[in-house]
């Protein structure tokens, strides 16, 4: 989905070409697979809240479906326990191109769970992740800002925010 | 053109037909020189069937006989037209499936000898002008089916060779209780009017009274039930189809069966078409009982052939019905619908016979390619066996009564008959012909569900054994099927040709001018009575295409230019997907036994090795069947009423010689009494 | 008219207008932790690391290093260093890369 013409494009502009075409495509219809790889299930209560009235995330263009053939975005939960890389892998593979893959929560970012004999300690190592949600669960409207920032409609802050106070404490 | 002597060519080839299989059927060019005299012949039954039907009743011919037998007499009748024509469709289809399907060998020389003669044994049936010729014709050819059963035991093991020739034993002990009932029909007929011709016997009904013609027209109706199928005299026929060779069940199910079709339209619509209102009722009572447990019997079938036995039993019940409908509106002097329903009843004749003869070939070619006729064995032949997969699905959409093909045609045309039964002015009448409407729903619902279980458990999926997947279709044949997938859509884009026909033949037959009615437009037709309903089979075709051509070309113009990657089937991210995970053909049809378990009444027995209830113990044998209530209920008692009359009678022969030289001095002394008195 | 119908049109739109306006739910979600660099020793900060259950927060020479990610918002390090941690506010954390997400802070008594 990069440029093909003669002249080269600074990786500026190159990523706001892939950022264009991703809104054009899913800004508005955007279909979600969720995935547990054997979380503890709070994200999925807090994704699950995102079909409820208050947060209704129908209104926005996003949808849920369970079937790998019919989705764009596939949403990870939970840190990847190795008994389920491989059928992991097929949802992955079963999902036409082009697609988006996002980590939600901390087990799947990394955290929680050191990498050991029973989970690889995230969904990095496995699939090629483009959004990574923090929260433990992250909540529906964190949620809500990760799939808009995955389909292009608000830019990311996070990267911005240095995490530190100065000052008199709260 | 006369009829007769194109059939007596078609009779002549098939004779000479069965000559050269008799005396070279062990080569291979000898099949193919047989099976081209009998595709001949077959074509030539098909010209002269059709020209019956269009030209009435020819003359009576007589053709020689003997003291014993009487003058053999012949007559070619429109009402015998579509049958004949149905033979020769099937003589031609079969003539180019035979050269692929049988290995050349002395068995096979000896199986289309008989099968030749049983071609000819069946025009003769239909034929015939009078009662000793139908008669003789009748046993030939049931005799000759039995012969043709029995050559299913060539190249089978011991246990199988018993289910044949359990089978084979049940078609003629069965077709020998029907015969019984037929001769005594025919005979009151014959005394009655004093005559034995047929067309006679017709003019002179009204010589019989009312209680010697419901009399014959019931024995006529068990009689030539045991062969057409009605339930509950049915039980030969899932026994005895199945066993035979593919292009043998294709012959018993496609023709034998309407062969005893024949004979109720004979008695009801030509020899005595008058009767009481309940007669006909109880016709298409029987028939609408016949459909549905037809098909709810065939849904609980492992087994190609006798799922397919199970649903002609199920159409066999469709086309009764419509007959026994057609009665009804005469006994309340709805003329037009009466000839209109037995139009419909025919159509469907012609129809079914087309369709079933093709699943059943095709069954053929299944088995030859992997060896079994096990749905659960079988699976994604879509791949393998494409040619066949196709005609299959014309087949299947064909007998499933799916627009636009020819199934769908004959039963919207009996449906529309049957809901015009207000017309008869009765309320009760009315409500009963709704009734049979009504179960004829649930049998069309029941065999779409069938169908689609018949055709994509073996067909669609992936393959459940090693023999499915590795069957191939080379050197199996395909002309034959075609021909038949050919002559489906035929009967359904053309219908407006074939029912303009059909009509013709009502002329004759039941006096009733339909065409003007039937056929308003030339491309519409009209179910009897206009402002009622009507529909265009071949707009409808060309309709469907133009629908279905729409999503085509769009895809056509938007498909993704760029490589497309394939992934395997989505199978929900397991791990290890074994073939044997998919629907099987008995899980497919547990809601049918769940709903139904009256009728089926199920005996479940479940053996574990242990009985340790947590841990796993092993196999676990699992077995249900359903109960076969016709034979418990029903023919078994009967039996043993038999057996102990025979017991009961034995001691008469008891090889005494003093005894039985005393039986014939008392036979002397009451003769002589008698001629005394 | 079924009586839910009526509830619901008595009760008013229930959902939230965001993104196009903030949620006045968000104050009450929990969040992140933030430090204040000017208060964090090294010594604290290796007691800020040995207390995180999740591995969120590691000490590299003079920086602490804080994996925004791997964070839970259990609030441990908030009970163990009060005066150093503070609630950051934040929830809208979406990263495109994982590297947006490790923040360094730097410790107190070093240039920053």
């Amino acid at each position: 989905m990069t440029g093909q013409g003669a002249t080269e494009l600074t990786v500026q502009e190159n990523a706001e070409e892939l950022r264009r075409t991703v809104t054009r495509l899913f800004g508005r219809s955007l279909h979600i697979r969720t995935l547990d790889t054997g979380s503890c299930a709070a994200c999925e209560q807090e994704i699950r809240l995102l079909a409820a009235p208050h947060y209704d995330l129908h209104r926005l263009g996003f949808f849920f479906t369970p079937a790998p053939r019919h989705a764009d975005l596939l949403m990870v939960t939970g840190p990847m326990v190795r008994a389920f890389e491989n059928a992991a892998r097929k949802t992955y593979d079963a999902i036409p191109d082009p697609k988006i893959v996002v980590a939600t929560g901390a087990c799947a970012l990394g955290g929680v769970y050191q990498p050991d004999a029973f989970t690889r300690g995230g969904a990095g190592g496995t699939l090629p992740v483009d959004v990574w949600i923090p929260g433990c669960p992250p909540s529906p409207l964190a949620l809500l800002q990760g799939l808009l920032v995955a389909v292009g409609r608000l830019a990311g802050k996070v990267k911005d925010l240095d995490f530190s106070l100065n000052g008199t404490p709260r | 053109m006369n009829p007769l002597p194109v059939l007596a060519g078609a009779a002549a080839a098939w004779g000479l037909a069965a000559l050269i299989a008799l005396a070279c059927g062990s080569a291979r060019a000898g099949i193919r020189a047989c099976c081209v005299v009998s595709g001949l012949g077959g074509a030539a039954a098909l010209a002269g069937g059709v020209s019956a039907l269009l030209s009435g009743n020819s003359r009576v011919v007589s053709a020689g006989g003997s003291v014993v037998v009487g003058t053999l007499q012949l007559q070619a009748t429109s009402l015998a037209g579509v049958f004949v024509a149905l033979l020769g469709l099937i003589a031609v289809a079969t003539a180019l499936y035979v050269p692929r399907y049988h290995e050349p060998g002395h068995a096979t020389g000896l199986y289309l000898g008989v099968y030749n003669l049983a071609l000819l044994a069946s025009l003769a049936v239909l034929a015939a002008g009078n009662v000793v010729t139908f008669l003789v014709a009748w046993e030939t050819m049931a005799l000759l089916c039995y012969l043709l059963i029995l050559r299913g035991r060539v190249g089978r093991a011991e246990g199988q060779r018993a289910e044949v020739a359990a089978g084979a034993f049940w078609f003629l002990a069965l077709s020998e209780a029907g015969f019984v009932a037929i001769v005594a029909a025919f005979v009151i007929l014959a005394a009655k009017t004093h005559t034995m011709q047929l067309d006679l016997i017709a003019a002179r009904a009204h010589l019989v009274s009312g209680d010697w013609r419901v009399a014959a027209y019931l024995l006529a109706l068990t009689g030539f039930g045991f062969k057409a199928g009605l339930v509950p005299l049915h039980v030969w026929l899932p026994e005895a189809h199945p066993v035979a060779p593919a292009d043998g069940s294709a012959f018993l199910s496609g023709l034998i069966t309407k062969l005893g079709v024949y004979g109720i339209a004979l008695f009801g619509f030509v020899l005595l078409p008058s009767g009481p209102a309940w007669r006909g009722i109880l016709t298409m009572a029987a028939g609408a009982v016949t459909a549905a447990i037809g098909i709810l019997y065939a849904l609980n079938e492992r087994d190609i052939k006798r799922f397919l036995a199970f649903s002609t039993i199920e159409n066999i019940g469709i086309i009764i019905t419509a007959f026994g409908a057609a009665m009804t509106f005469l006994a309340y002097g709805q003329r037009l619908l009466w000839a209109f329903l037995l139009l419909a009843g025919l159509y469907h004749v012609a129809n079914h016979g087309s369709y079933k003869t093709l699943l059943f070939q095709e069954a053929g070619v299944i088995e030859h390619a992997t060896g079994t006729r096990d749905f659960d064995r079988l699976g994604g032949l879509t791949h393998r066996l494409p040619r066949s997969s196709v005609i299959s699905f014309v087949g299947t959409l064909g007998i499933a009564a799916l627009p636009p093909l020819n199934g769908f045609v004959s039963e919207w045309l009996i449906f529309q008959g049957l809901f015009q039964g207000f017309r008869t002015g009765s309320h009760l009448v009315a409500i009963l012909i709704v009734l049979a409407a009504g179960t004829l729903g649930l049998t069309g619902g029941l065999a779409v569900y069938a169908f689609v279980r018949g055709y994509g458990i073996p067909f669609l999926g992936m393959p459940r054994t090693r023999d499915a997947a590795a069957a191939s279709e080379a050197r199996q044949p395909v002309a034959g099927p075609a021909l038949l997938a050919v002559a489906c859509v035929a009967l359904a884009v053309g219908a407006p040709v074939m029912l303009a026909g059909l009509a013709r033949a009502m002329r004759t037959i039941t006096g009733v001018t339909l065409r003007p009615v039937l056929l308003p437009g030339n491309l519409t037709v009209i179910p009897a009575h206009t402002k009622f309903s009507g529909f265009s089979p071949t707009w409808l075709t060309v309709f469907l295409l133009a629908v279905l051509a729409v999503p085509a070309l769009i895809y056509l113009a938007g498909r993704p230019r760029g490589a497309s990657r394939i992934e395997p089937v989505w199978d929900g991210g397991i791990v290890a997907f074994k073939p044997r995970m998919q629907y099987s053909a008995m899980t497919f049809s547990a809601p049918t036994r769940v709903m139904f378990d009256a009728l089926y009444q199920p005996s479940v027995s479940v053996n574990r090795a242990s009985d340790d209830p947590a841990g796993s113990s092993g196999p676990v044998h699992y077995e249900s069947e359903a109960t076969p209530i016709f034979e418990r209920y029903l023919y078994r008692p009967v039996i043993r009423a038999f057996e102990w009359l025979a017991d009961v009678v034995r001691p008469i022969q008891s090889g005494d010689v003093n005894l039985y030289l005393f039986y014939v001095f008392a036979a002397v002394l009451v003769a002589y009494l008698i001629a005394a008195l | 008219m079924p009586l839910w119908t009526l509830r619901g049109l008595r009760r008013g739109v229930v959902t939230t207008r965001y993104p196009a306006r903030p949620d006045p739910s968000a104050r009450l979600l929990p969040s992140p932790p933030a430090f204040r660099p000017d208060v964090l020793t090294p010594g604290l900060a290796d007691r800020l690391v040995a207390v995180c259950p999740s591995r969120a927060l590691a000490r590299d020479a003079d920086v602490l290093v804080f994996d925004v990610g791997a964070c839970t918002a259990c609030g441990r390090c908030r009970a163990e260093a009060p005066q150093a941690v503070g609630d950051s506010g934040e929830f809208e954390l979406a990263a495109t890369a994982r590297a947006h997400l490790i923040k360094r802070i730097p410790l107190a008594g070093r240039p920053a």
